[in-house]
């Protein structure tokens, strides 16, 4: 490979990192948590869950509850004034269960209660009657219309979505083709596991409104959905909704925002609701678990020639992100390789197995970890190694998209592909045993790219403000919120790329309806890019609004931007905090309104940009116990210019853990409904002995004229580890991986089986 | 010094609560200060920080005992508030984040993971300062390799232990050993 300007490549960890602005409060244990607002007068919520995955409602009846005293709410569906149900692309889940109930933990009822224990006591006289149904928990038989259910989980069927794309002619494809890899990979559903459980507060604000304070990725659609519920005008609801205490896309959609909201109003009076640990294990979204068919073969030389996928994925009881998801999943199932011919389907089938929903790395981490092992697996038919197999496979940086669509050219999986081979871990053995043979390590690689933003059709629209305030500060002002991804720190210091004035002069004020415009959810990997695009955007309008207002008092004197104020040839003149106080209601503000950059002929649901990363994972394997353990893991990361290199680095190694535990612990098993484990006792996500030593090489180069600027760094680790540990794995284990996670069990099971001896 | 009535959260049936909470009065040395509230014996005491003394802190994370960030100093050890009831910790001392936090003593770890990236989301960040300036207190002082294996008891979600490990080798680093 040959590149016309050399890789420009930082190693992060390496690097002294700038301090994140809101380190300190964290650290000082009080950074306004949303959950943590206790406060006297408040009233406690409780939500009444279904206890069975599937049922009839036959009658509900509150009247006991209601009569306790210290009761001040008792609600159910009946009490809502409003539309009764949401939902994104698809509206199907009831804010509180109507005639069904469709998964174990389904809110049925909720109270509002002096205390936790009237709280409780309510819950407990609370009559249900209920007809169980058998529940739906097989997709392939909930589509194939073999369930054991008569009943499907909706109306209308239990195909929530489907989607497929053909591109090439694929006989003569088959008709060219030597080697062909053919297996059926399964993925776990995984649990986001954010520390901070849904929890906050919904209060009335004493003139016919009401204020909400929960952890989320959207206040404005939050606002929007709650005045709908409760039939008032939009503009009677405020929604604050940052900080989150972690969320990985699990409170993405709202969570147990409409029933606070419903308490609080019935009861006109604040009610805090926190779920606990189990409580929110119920209830919460859960990444997609798939089966993928995956077929593909390459000619003699081993170019590839086709690639045929059947997705079924698991969305459970309602649809929240699952099409989305879904849309992902195919999207990203060819890869950044090229094809003669492509065959892809995929199917979302409703089920009664809690619900999945967004989730970091978004539908494509399934399905890069079954084409990565394919790619492996031919590369080792043919005789060539997995890295010079990628390389001939990979589709120009020019090229179309994965479906044919128009994409951003972007030489960033050739760049990451080029430096990983570099790398020692990979320059070394692929696979060794301690030398009593007892322990198998095993090298594996990985190339993956995944798409930025929500692609053709989806809410891409996003409004900012930039203002200076009354006390001088520059404020970039926009409602996505701070979910630990330092999107704080990112704003000032894009700002001060921008803007030409310090990074402290900046305060970013973020998700709050009353303070900030509706800038869409904050998700899809794409809160850094549209900040970039804002400020790439406004930093013109931005100096001559301030150059203007500052001549009103300094009429003769040439100024410009700097750091904390107008500095003439001789320094500052005027600080922006003199400015301020000078302009009064005048201050500039300037609004910023992005648009959709999907190009016109782009089909609906494909995405314009992609960023993309190699990475290297070494594992070792005990194959007396079956215990995995990731040792290693280098990434190569092309995702454009460091916005903040704390940001990016953190981005890059949590979700890197979050990716490989996926690939070697962590699955929320469902047994008819129920899932096996309701706490972190149970479901065990990694500790600090369970985190591999981690590299992360950026490669910032973008090429000349490029629009977009930073590529997402929120998920792509996610993406890349998995893969990589699951290519590792099969080079320790010398088998295929089909089914993840590898438990030592899996492991144990696996050794009892035949080598494929065709890994590397 | 205060004394309020604590229903804890939990299915009891109230009379039973109610009198054992009549029957019982804790008296604790929080933060320096004496205190008291009159709760039933078997409240936890992460219920009676936040909810009575408002001290938010320790967070409720899984109320097992797995995550830690909900970790308090009783009498100087670390421990999960979620697993300590009232009647556990009559008469003790108990120190919280809202006091190491102000220490000057803790400046070293809260500092190490300021700098070092062990700071994402900030919800284990509490339990985190607790347990590792606990061992950066110790005397010998733990090696890094020590502190890494004590500190698999607070779960971070966001940082990939990253930032928590670049803080652990520079705060443990050999030669520290006091």
């Amino acid at each position: 490979m040959e590149f016309h300007t050399p890789h420009h490549i930082r190693e992060l960890g390496l690097e002294a990192l700038p301090v994140r602005p809101d380190a300190r409060a964290k650290l000082g244990c009080n950074p306004g948590f949303l959950s943590d607002r206790i406060q006297p007068g408040q009233l406690r919520g409780a939500i009444l869950g279904s206890p069975h995955p599937h049922a009839r409602i036959l009658r509900i009846d509150t009247s006991a509850a209601q009569a306790l005293p210290g009761v001040h709410a008792v609600v159910t569906h009946a009490d809502i004034p409003g539309i009764k149900h949401y939902g994104l692309r698809k509206v199907d889940r009831p804010v509180l269960c109507i005639d069904k109930v469709r998964h174990v933990g389904d809110p049925v009822a909720a109270v509002a209660a002096v205390d936790m224990e009237t709280a409780q006591q309510a819950l407990a006289l609370i009559r249900v009657d209920y007809e169980p149904l058998p529940p739906v928990c097989d997709p392939v038989a909930a589509l194939d219309g073999t369930a054991a259910s008569e009943q499907p989980v909706h109306q209308d069927g239990n195909l929530l979505h489907a989607a497929s794309h053909r591109q090439g002619d694929m006989s003569a494809a088959r008709a060219s083709t030597v080697h062909r890899v053919q297996d059926s990979y399964v993925t776990p559903r995984q649990m986001h596991a954010f520390l901070e459980t849904e929890g906050g507060v919904a209060e009335p604000d004493g003139a016919g409104g009401l204020r909400l304070f929960f952890g989320g990725h959207n206040p404005a659609r939050e606002k929007q959905v709650i005045a709908d519920m409760l039939g008032l005008p939009h503009d009677r609801v405020h929604a604050v909704a940052t900080p989150v205490g972690g969320s990985y896309g699990g409170k993405d959609e709202l969570t147990i925002q409409p029933i606070a909201a419903l308490l609080a109003w019935r009861a006109q009076r604040p009610v805090r609701l926190h779920l606990t640990r189990p409580q929110s294990v119920d209830l919460g979204v859960k990444r997609h678990p798939m089966q993928i068919e995956m077929q593909t073969g390459c000619d003699a030389q081993g170019r590839l020639t086709y690639h045929q996928v059947q997705i079924v994925a698991d969305t459970g009881a309602y649809a929240t992100h699952g099409p989305e998801v879904l849309d992902a999943a195919l999207e990203h199932a060819p890869g950044p390789y090229r094809y003669l011919a492509l065959d892809l389907g995929a199917r979302l089938a409703y089920t009664n197995n809690g619900i999945a929903g967004a989730f970091r790395g978004f539908g494509a981490v399934q399905v890069q970890f079954a084409l990565e092992q394919q790619m492996d697996r031919l590369a080792a038919l043919v005789g060539m190694t997995a890295d010079a197999f990628r390389a001939l496979n990979l589709a120009a940086p020019e090229a179309p998209g994965p479906l044919g669509q128009h994409v951003v050219p972007f030489d960033g999986a050739q760049r990451a592909l080029d430096v990983a081979r570099q790398q020692p871990l990979w320059r070394g053995p692929h696979r060794w045993a301690s030398a009593d043979g007892r322990h198998l390590h095993g090298v594996g690689l990985t190339l993956i790219h995944r798409s930025d933003g929500f692609g053709k059709g989806g809410p891409s629209d996003c409004r900012m403000e930039l203002a200076l305030a009354a006390d001088g500060a520059i404020e970039l002002r926009c409602g996505f919120t701070e979910l630990g991804q330092n999107l704080v720190g990112t704003i000032q210091s894009l700002g001060a790329q921008h803007l030409g004035c310090s990074a402290d002069a900046i305060r970013p004020v973020l998700g709050d309806t009353r303070l900030t415009p509706d800038s869409g959810p904050v998700a899809a990997s794409r809160a850094t890019t549209l900040v970039w695009r804002a400020l790439q955007e406004a930093a013109q309008p931005w100096q001559q609004a301030l150059l203007l207002a500052a001549a009103r008092l300094l009429p003769d004197i040439p100024l410009r931007c700097g750091a904390w104020g107008l500095e003439s040839a001789a320094g500052l003149c005027l600080s922006y905090a003199d400015l301020a106080k000078a302009s009064g209601e005048q201050a500039p503000c300037i609004s910023i309104d992005l648009r959709a950059e999907d190009p016109e002929g782009n089909a609906h649901d494909t995405h314009f940009v992609f960023g993309a990363c190699a990475a290297i994972a070494q594992v070792c394997v005990d194959t007396w116990s079956g215990m995995v353990r990731v040792q290693r893991l280098v990434m190569c990361t092309a995702l454009g210019p460091v916005a903040s290199a704390q940001g990016y680095l953190g981005q890059m190694e949590g979700g890197a853990l979050m990716g490989l535990a996926m690939g070697t612990q962590e699955e929320l098993a469902c047994l008819d409904g129920h899932y096996q484990a309701r706490n972190l006792d149970g479901y065990l996500i990694p500790t600090l002995a369970d985190a591999p030593e981690m590299q992360v090489l950026a490669i910032e180069n973008i090429p000349e004229g490029d629009p977009i600027g930073p590529r997402g760094a929120g998920e792509i680790s996610v993406n890349l580890a998995l893969p990589a540990v699951a290519n590792a794995l099969a080079a320790a284990l010398q088998r295929p991986i089909t089914q993840l996670p590898m438990t030592p069990e899996r492991v144990i099971a696996l050794l009892e089986t035949g080598a494929e001896s065709s890994t590397p | 010094m205060t004394t309020t009535h604590i229903p804890e959260h939990g299915g009891k049936p109230p009379a039973a609560s109610a009198k054992e909470a009549s029957a019982f009065v804790l008296q604790l040395n929080l933060n320096g200060q004496p205190v008291s509230a009159s709760c039933s014996p078997d409240t936890r005491l992460l219920t009676l920080l936040r909810e009575h003394w408002h001290l938010t802190g320790a967070k409720p994370g899984c109320e097992v005992g797995r995550c830690g960030a909900c970790m308090v100093w009783l009498n100087a050890e670390p421990v999960n508030a979620c697993l300590l009831m009232a009647y556990q910790i009559q008469g003790q001392t108990v120190r919280t984040i809202e006091s190491v936090a102000q220490d000057s003593a803790s400046e070293p770890v809260r500092d190490a993971l300021a700098r070092c990236g062990g700071v994402q989301c900030g919800y284990c960040t509490s339990g985190m300062v607790m347990s590792m300036s606990w061992l950066h207190q110790q005397q010998p002082r733990p090696t890094a390799a020590e502190a890494e294996a004590q500190m698999c008891g607070n779960l971070c979600r966001c940082t990939g232990y990253g930032g928590i490990r670049r803080a652990v080798q520079e705060l443990f680093a050999a030669g520290q050993r006091a």
